[in-house]
C-alpha cells in the first residue's frame, strides 16, 4: 500500500463510521424538529429494528420482508410509546419530558435484554457484493448501502417537511405548539406522527448498520452518543447539517486515527464539539436565523 | 355523640389542693421527674443496645450458627460483560447444586446468593459489602474484568472474607492477601501463543489494543514476553471498544508487515478486528484473549475468514485431552450435566467459577471453619486439587494455583473449537 493507498483507507473508514453517526443523526433531528425535544431512546429504536429484523432473519424470513416488518414493528412500538406515555406529559416542562425519553430508554433496553438475551447478534450484509478495492484500500459494500439508504431518507424527509401538509403542520407544532393549536392543528396527532418517523428511522438505520456491527441489547448507546455529538456539530435543526456532522465526525475519528494517533481520536472529537458549542451553538451548518 | 360521652366521662370538678400541700406536690413532682429521665435514658440505652445487636447479629448469627455456608455470587447480569456473566453464574449455581445433591459439605448444605454488578466496579463494590454484612456470606466469587475485580478485592481485603475471583486481574498476595483468581494468569495467556509463534517462525508481531486498562496489560505483557521467545514488536496501534470500525488502525498497522496481529480484547470488539481484518485482506492470525474460548464468540465469527488463535483452559476441548490427564473425567462429568440442564457444555467461564465452587467446598471440609484468615491458609495448602481449569497447587506467593502447561492455544476451523498447541 502506497501513502495515497493508506489516505483513502482513513477515507473510507471515515466514511463507514460517519454514514452510521449520519443516520442516527437524522433520527435525532427529526424528533426534535417535531418536538423540540431530544429523544434519547432513539438508540433503543436502533437496537429493535436490528434485532427485530435478526431474529426474522433467523427464522427463514426474506431478506425485504424481515425489513419491513421490522420497520413496522418499530414504528408501532414509537406510536404506542407516544400514545401511552409522552402524550400525557406534552403540556409539562421540557425537563421532565427529556428524563422520561431517558426512562423510556432503560425500560426499552430491558425489554430487549428480557427478549433477545446477552448475546450479540449477526447479520449477514444485505448484498454478497465483494468489498470495493481502490488503490489498496477497501470499502464494504454496505457502506453504500448505508450511504444511499441516508441519501433516501434526507430526500423522503425534505419533501415530507417541505411539501405536504402534514410535514408543515408538524413544523408549525415545533415552532409554535399553542398558535398550531388555535389554527386547527391537533397537536397531540403531530407529536404522534414524529414519534413515529423517529422510531422509523431509528430502526431502518439499525437495520442497515447490523451487517457492519454486532448487534445486542446495549447497542444503542454508542450511536445514540456518537449521534447526538453529531447533531450537536451539525445544527439541531437541520437534517442534512447532522448529516454533514455525522460525516465530519466519522472522518475527524479516522483521520486521525491514521495520521495523528488513535490515543487522542476522542479528545480531538470532543475538543472540535466544544469549540462549536463555543463559537457556533446552533450547530457548523445550521442556517442563520 | 361519642364527644358526648366522652365528656360525661371528664369530670367537671377537680380536687381542690390546699396551699400548705403544694411544696409537698412539687417536691413530688421533682422527684417524679427524676424517675422519668432516669427511666428515659434507661429506655434510651436499652433501645441502643437492640439496635446495636440487630446491627450485629445477621453477620455474628450467620457466621458461627450452623447454617448454610454462603456464598456471594457477584455476576456482571447486565451492561457490556452481561454475555459471560450469565456463564459465570450457570456454572457455579450448578456445581453448588451438585454438591449439595451430594449430601453438601460434611452434612451442610452451601447457599450461592446471586448479586447484578451491572458491569461497574462501584456496584460491584457495593454488592460485595452487603454480601459480606447482610447475607453473611464466607466467600466471594465472580466478577469479570480487572477493574471490577481490583474493586471486589479490595472489600474482601478490608472484611477479611476470602474472594475467589476469575478475570484478568492479576493476584499479588502480598497486597490481596484474601484474592484467588481461577481464571489462568494473563503472562499464560500470552506467553502459550508467543511460544507458537516461535515454533511456526513468526516473529513480527503488531499490537492493536483497547484503549483502558486490559489493553495496557496486554501491551505490557506482550513486550515483557517478546523477546524470550525471539518476537519483535513492530508497531501497535489503539482502538476504542465501542468504535464501528477499526480498518483505519489496521491499515497503518499492514505497513509495518507483521506476521501476527494480538489484540487483547473479548467480545464484539475482537470479533469486529477479524472482520475488519478479512475486509482488508490480512489473511495474518489474529491473536485474542483467552476471555473468547466461548460459544458466543464461536458464533460471532463463523463467517469470518481469518485465522484466530485463542489461548484457553482445558474445559474447552476435553475430548482433545489425552486420557491420562487428570482434569479430562472432572471436565466431561461436569459438561454432561451442564448440557442436560442448559442445552449447551461448560466452557472457559463456567469453569472458572465450577472450580471456585469446588475449592470453596474442599477447604470448608478441610477446615471446617468460616473465619476468613483460617480459609485462606486452606487454600493456601491446598496442592494437586484436580479442577476444571488445571491442577491447582495454590501457596502463600501463587494465589492462582495454576501453571502455563495448563493452557492451551485453539483455533476456529468450520465453525468449531481445534486444538492449536498444547
Amino acid at each position: 500500500m502506497s501513502d495515497f493507498s493508506y489516505l483513502v483507507q482513513f477515507f473510507f473508514s471515515g466514511l463507514t463510521s460517519g454514514s452510521i453517526y449520519a443516520l442516527i443523526a437524522v433520527s435525532l433531528v427529526i424528533v426534535y424538529r417535531a418536538s423540540q425535544l431530544i429523544c434519547f431512546s432513539q438508540g433503543e429504536f436502533y437496537v429493535f429494528g436490528a434485532l427485530i429484523m435478526a431474529s426474522l432473519l433467523m427464522k427463514g424470513i426474506p431478506l425485504l420482508a424481515a425489513f419491513l416488518l421490522s420497520l413496522l414493528s418499530s414504528v408501532i412500538m414509537a406510536g404506542f410509546i407516544q400514545y401511552i406515555v409522552i402524550r400525557r406529559l406534552l403540556k409539562k416542562p421540557i425537563g421532565m419530558l427529556i428524563v422520561m425519553t431517558i426512562a423510556i430508554s432503560l425500560a426499552l433496553r430491558g425489554f430487549a435484554l428480557l427478549i433477545w438475551g446477552r448475546e450479540s447478534y449477526v447479520v449477514r450484509p444485505f448484498f454478497q457484493v465483494a468489498p470495493l478495492s481502490f488503490v489498496g484500500a477497501t470499502l464494504p459494500s454496505q457502506v453504500f448501502l448505508i450511504m444511499g439508504v441516508t441519501a433516501l431518507v434526507l430526500l423522503c424527509l425534505w419533501l415530507f417537511f417541505e411539501k405536504t401538509l402534514i410535514g408543515l403542520a408538524m413544523r408549525a407544532c415545533a415552532e409554535n405548539p399553542d398558535a398550531a393549536s388555535l389554527m386547527g392543528i391537533n397537536v397531540h396527532r403531530m407529536s404522534l406522527f414524529a414519534w413515529m418517523w423517529g422510531g422509523a428511522i431509528g430502526a431502518i438505520s439499525g437495520m442497515v448498520v447490523a451487517p457492519l456491527l454486532f448487534t445486542q441489547y446495549t447497542s444503542g448507546i454508542m450511536p445514540m452518543v456518537k449521534g447526538f455529538i453529531a447533531m450537536s456539530i451539525g445544527g439541531l435543526t437541520g437534517i442534512s447539517g447532522a448529516a454533514l456532522g455525522g460525516f465530519l465526525l466519522g472522518l475527524t475519528e479516522a483521520f486521525t486515527v491514521g495520521l495523528v494517533s488513535s490515543r487522542f481520536s476522542d479528545a480531538i472529537v470532543f475538543t472540535i464539539l466544544i469549540i462549536v458549542l463555543i463559537f457556533k451553538p446552533s450547530g457548523l451548518f445550521a442556517r442563520s436565523q | 355523640m361519642l364527644l358526648r360521652l366522652l365528656d360525661t366521662k371528664i369530670p367537671k370538678k377537680t380536687k381542690k389542693i390546699p396551699y400548705s400541700s403544694l411544696t409537698y406536690c412539687e417536691n413530688k413532682k421533682k422527684k417524679k421527674g427524676g424517675t422519668i429521665m432516669k427511666r428515659l435514658v434507661c429506655l434510651c440505652s436499652l433501645t441502643a443496645f437492640l439496635v446495636l445487636c440487630i446491627l450485629v447479629a445477621p453477620s455474628f448469627s450467620q457466621k458461627t450458627a450452623k447454617g448454610p455456608y454462603v456464598i456471594g455470587g457477584i455476576f456482571p447480569l447486565t451492561g457490556y460483560l452481561s454475555w459471560l456473566g450469565e456463564y459465570k453464574k450457570k456454572g457455579s449455581e450448578l456445581k453448588a447444586e451438585l454438591i449439595n445433591e451430594a449430601g453438601g459439605v460434611d452434612g451442610t448444605p452451601l447457599k450461592l446468593v446471586v448479586y447484578d454488578d451491572q458491569s461497574s466496579p462501584e456496584q460491584a463494590a457495593k454488592i460485595a459489602q452487603r454480601l459480606i454484612s447482610k447475607d453473611g456470606a464466607v466467600f466471594l466469587i465472580g466478577t469479570a474484568s480487572v477493574p471490577i475485580s481490583g474493586a471486589v478485592a479490595s472489600i474482601a481485603n478490608k472484611e477479611k472474607v476470602p474472594a475467589i475471583i476469575g478475570s484478568g486481574y492479576e493476584v499479588d498476595p502480598k497486597k490481596d492477601k484474601y484474592v484467588f483468581n481461577t481464571a489462568h494468569k494473563t503472562d499464560f495467556a500470552i506467553a502459550r501463543p508467543f511460544e507458537y509463534f516461535k515454533k511456526s517462525g513468526m516473529t513480527k508481531v503488531a499490537l492493536l489494543m483497547p484503549i483502558g486498562s486490559l489493553g495496557e496489560l496486554g501491551s505490557r505483557l506482550a513486550r515483557k514476553y517478546a523477546p524470550s521467545y525471539g518476537i519483535t514488536i513492530v508497531g501497535e496501534e489503539k482502538f476504542d471498544i465501542k468504535a464501528p470500525d477499526v480498518t483505519a488502525q489496521l491499515a497503518k498497522l499492514k505497513t509495518l508487515n507483521p506476521s501476527a496481529i494480538f489484540s487483547f480484547c473479548t467480545g464484539e470488539p475482537a470479533a469486529l478486528v477479524a472482520r475488519n481484518m478479512a475486509q482488508l485482506g490480512m489473511k495474518i492470525p489474529l491473536l485474542v484473549s483467552h476471555g473468547n474460548a466461548n460459544p458466543g464468540f464461536l458464533r460471532l465469527v463463523k463467517d469470518i475468514d481469518v485465522p484466530i488463535l485463542v489461548p484457553s483452559g482445558r474445559a474447552t476441548l476435553p475430548n482433545e485431552l489425552p486420557d491420562s490427564d487428570p482434569c479430562k473425567k472432572v471436565i466431561i462429568e461436569f459438561s454432561k450435566r451442564h448440557e442436560q440442564k442448559y442445552g449447551e457444555p461448560a466452557n472457559y467461564y463456567s469453569a472458572e467459577m465450577v472450580d471456585a465452587v469446588a475449592i470453596i467446598a474442599e477447604v470448608i471440609k478441610r477446615t471446617g471453619s468460616r473465619e476468613g484468615e483460617k480459609l485462606v491458609k486452606g487454600i493456601e495448602n491446598l496442592k494437586n486439587f484436580v479442577g476444571m481449569q488445571g491442577v491447582y497447587k495454590f501457596s502463600e506467593d501463587d494465589h492462582h494455583g495454576t501453571a502455563l502447561e495448563d493452557m492451551m492455544v485453539l483455533t476456529i476451523k468450520d465453525g468449531k473449537w481445534r486444538l492449536l498447541h498444547r
